[in-house]
């Protein structure tokens, strides 16, 4: 588990371009959006394309990922569950 | 109160009709043109679209274009909108040279680049296409078709493109920079902002049903529409016939985010009042406001609020046309001003179809057909980044 | 109609020089490829990271440009925000484009698309000042930025506004570059083709302004003689004859076919007014209008104008100018005539 939240949040740097940050600066029990990391829903949208393109888990609804996107460690256990890849 | 600009002519190709008849037609008997994908080459078929009902092809043969030549699908609906409008004007080749004409695209000619851009990168097969990427030469080549304007440019601010188009051009009037203004807006579907809307997950797989409780999304469509804009002096002078009048229009900003309305529709609020305001009209003379309507979640709450921001508990009849024609883009602000003129010319309030159960918040809109005279009529169109623009256009009643 | 006078309160530039700065008067950068991308500062001032995640270089150095624009003009807000891009965000649309083409109709990155459009540029502006006032976008190729000015100075006119911040933006890519080139667009001959952002602010208060803008016209392409008629009744209207002009800034660029026609037009609308230039310094783009616009506005600022900037050398003069008439001439289908005086 520590390995996907790890891996995890380095596709999270790449995808949604958050340059000079290092894995080590995500709290994974963080929220992601609003008070967190500051996300927003466009990243959202980043964040279903990335479960989609690397662990082939499809989203169909975009108000789904806001139980998913909590944070990065929910995120990875909705990932460990659905994944296809 | 200003000096009103009067509509001597417009033109409209969209999927209910290639020209102003036929749209007429389809708005009077509700009949939509959206429907499965005939024409764009794309992966997703399960989105209805609103598609003009022609091939290039075949529109390049109706205006009398060889076959070999360079165009794009964005001025090939252009140039038959823009027949119709200067045909009805009686504005001929000859006066083209004292004319101004301002068009909004933001595709420009996208559709050539997305087909042939593996080419473009690596060989030169279709190397010819470059040159007519950009937006601006989608209006250059509408233009050049019928001869020599004395202004060309073009606005670009996605969905509200071309009511900034007409914005641009009644302030040209006003300046007495011309007499003749064509103003409006063209776009094709492409399948690269098919696809970009779906990244947005805002399309919807069924037919869009804006105020709906049920709405899911937008269904993209294509067309184009012109209109005549023309200075008192000039209707004076050469006797020309008036269509309607735009007595009043509003440009604002959201600023609010670069995808989504604000929950209060700031930008639309005030583009509103700024139209009403320029006209010297109150909120309870407007007859019908056709609004942008897009059928996603976000835009209607928004658009709502702003209505009731603006006329309180007294919002008058209200419907978006885009069940009609899917969401026209860039062309929606001149396609939606035609079917307001055609509104008022023949007294009807046009019908917000597959509407069946009212939102949480929202105006309920017009869902059956209704005989009205109408006087005053508000058309909203509001862009990405929230570039809001609403355009009053007026009754002309001989004084 | 009103009379209203407007000046131009700052001019700020991102380019192919060092940004933000008028060191190209004096300490220019020479560049002997034909295709460099921008100069670009720091934008951690203008932008924070988090926010500039998903912002393109265009985006960062229009927030740059007019936030610096803005500060010096010293006014706090404006009356309206109006862009000029050729080409929008052609970076991001590279990258949908790209991903269309290559990876299909599937997964595709909102990001990219939401940028692809011309009106982000504006509305990103518009978004970080919090300004709900008129907002748009020109895109039509050489004259995209005059578009914009256009607009705003009509509304001057009919004083619907007393200040306005008009911007020129346009990036490119070394992939788009080569298209562009290939598709005879531009880069010909000893063009340079660089990238462009300038952003100026616009108001009917005089103080601390860098010069007046006394006129601006378009012109759509009728023939030599029309332009002639043209050009005469633009400076009639300025109350001005040929020989008022002291400078005329053209856009001559090292492609032979631009540089010649610029040479026998001026000849024929201006006589043996001098000439100067400006896209030896800075580079080709659908938005160096804009950039042309700064130039001239400094000139007058500085009262200097620098003897690279002239295109014949028996014209070099240390004599500072009253006023500058930029001439662009747009592929030879679309002119503007800016006339800035001191």
């Amino acid at each position: 588990m520590d390995e996907l939240i790890y891996k995890l949040k380095q596709e999270i740097i790449e995808a949604l371009n958050l340059e000079d940050m290092t894995p080590e600066d995500i709290d994974e029990n963080a929220s992601l959006f609003g008070e967190g990391l500051g996300l927003d829903s466009i990243d959202a949208l980043e964040l279903i394309v990335l479960m989609e393109k690397n662990y082939g888990i499809k989203l169909q609804d975009p108000t789904q990922g806001k139980e998913i996107f909590k944070s990065v460690k929910v995120m990875a256990e909705f990932i460990q569950k659905n994944r296809t890849k | 109160m200003t000096d009103p600009i009067y509509i001597t002519g417009c033109g409209v190709v969209s999927a209910i009709g290639l020209n102003k008849d036929e749209s007429l037609n389809a708005l009077l008997n509700n009949k939509s043109g959206v429907g499965p994908l005939a024409y764009l080459k794309t992966e997703h078929k399960e989105f209805p679209v609103g598609e003009v009902k022609l091939s290039d092809a075949e529109m390049r043969k109706l205006l009398g274009i060889s076959e070999n030549a360079i165009t794009t699908r964005t001025a090939l609906m252009g140039m038959l909108a823009l027949d119709e409008a200067m045909k009805q004007a009686e504005i001929t080749t000859e006066m083209l040279p004292e004319i101004g004409f301002v068009s909004g695209t933001t595709v420009g000619g996208m559709d050539m680049s997305e087909q042939f851009y593996l080419d473009y990168i690596s060989n030169d097969a279709h190397k010819e296409y470059i040159s007519v990427h950009d937006c601006g030469n989608c209006s250059e080549m509408t233009a050049k078709h019928f001869g020599n304007f004395a202004f060309v440019t073009t606005l670009s601010t996605a969905c509200s493109s071309a009511a900034n188009a007409i914005i641009l051009g009644a302030n040209m009037i006003r300046c007495g920079e011309a007499e003749i203004v064509i103003v409006g807006g063209s776009e094709c579907i492409t399948k690269f902002h098919l696809n970009g809307f779906n990244s947005l997950m805002i399309l919807d797989t069924k037919p869009c049903r804006p105020f709906d409780a049920t709405r899911n999304g937008l269904n993209l469509g294509e067309g184009a529409a012109y209109l005549v804009l023309e200075s008192e002096k000039s209707v004076k002078k050469r006797n020309a016939k008036i269509q309607a009048v735009l007595s009043g229009y509003g440009n604002a900003c959201d600023a609010f985010h670069q995808t989504a309305s604000s929950p209060d529709g700031e930008g639309a609020y005030r583009a509103m009042k700024e139209a009403l305001e320029m006209a010297g009209i109150n909120t309870t003379e407007v007859d019908y406001i056709n609004a942008h309507g897009t059928g996603t979640p976000n835009n209607d709450v928004s658009e709502s609020q702003a209505m009731k921001r603006l006329f309180g508990d007294n919002v008058p009849p209200a419907s978006s046309t885009k069940p009609f024609t899917g969401h026209t883009t860039s062309a929606s602000g001149s396609i939606e001003a035609v079917f307001c003129i055609l509104a008022l010319q023949n007294g009807f309030l046009p019908v917000n179809l597959n509407y069946s159960q009212a939102m949480d918040d929202g105006i309920i809109p017009v869902h059956q057909s209704t005989k009205k005279d109408l006087k005053h009529i508000l058309c909203n169109a509001f862009g990405f980044g929230g570039n809001d623009s609403s355009l009053l256009l007026s009754k002309f009643e001989q004084k | 109609m009103t009379n209203k006078e407007i000046y131009v309160l700052s001019a700020k530039q991102i380019s192919i020089q060092q940004p933000l700065s008028e060191e190209w008067m004096t300490n220019p950068t020479l560049y002997d490829v034909p295709f460099s991308r921008s100069i670009d500062p720091s934008f951690k001032e203008y932008v924070s990271p988090i926010e500039a995640r998903r912002m393109g270089k265009i985006l960062k150095r229009a927030l740059a440009t007019s936030k610096e624009a803005l500060k010096e003009s010293g006014l706090e807000t404006v009356d309206a925000i109006v862009t000029g891009t050729g080409y929008g965000c052609i970076e991001n649309t590279e990258f949908f484009l790209d991903a269309l083409s290559k990876e299909g109709e599937q997964l595709l990155k909102p990001t990219y698309f939401m940028q692809s459009t011309h009106n982000t540029i504006s509305s990103l502006i518009a978004i970080q000042t919090k300004n709900h006032g008129y907002n748009a976008t020109y895109a039509h190729k050489g004259i995209s930025f005059d578009s914009a000015l256009y607009d705003a100075y009509l509304q001057f006119k009919l004083n619907k506004i007393n200040s306005a911040l008009v911007g020129g933006h346009d990036e490119m890519t070394e992939t788009f570059y080569h298209i562009l080139r290939k598709g005879g667009v531009m880069g010909f001959d000893n063009e340079i083709c660089g990238e462009a952002a300038i952003s100026v602010v616009l108001s009917d208060k005089q103080e601390n302004a860098l010069c007046k803008l006394a006129g601006h016209k378009i012109i759509h392409q009728q023939g030599i003689d029309s332009l002639k008629e043209k050009v005469a009744n633009f400076l009639q209207e300025n109350g001005k004859t040929c020989s008022d002009i002291d400078l005329i800034l053209t856009g001559i660029s090292g492609y032979k076919e631009n540089d010649e026609a610029y040479l026998s037009e001026t000849k024929t609308l201006f006589g043996d007014r001098p000439l100067l230039k400006y896209k030896n310094l800075f580079g080709e783009s659908f938005t160096a209008s804009g950039i042309g616009f700064y130039v001239a506005a400094q000139c007058l600022k500085s009262g200097f104008v620098p003897k690279h900037l002239f295109v014949n050398e028996k014209d070099i003069t240390d004599k500072k100018p009253n006023n500058i008439l930029i001439f662009n001439r747009s592929d030879g289908t679309n002119y503007s005539l800016t006339l800035l005086e001191k």
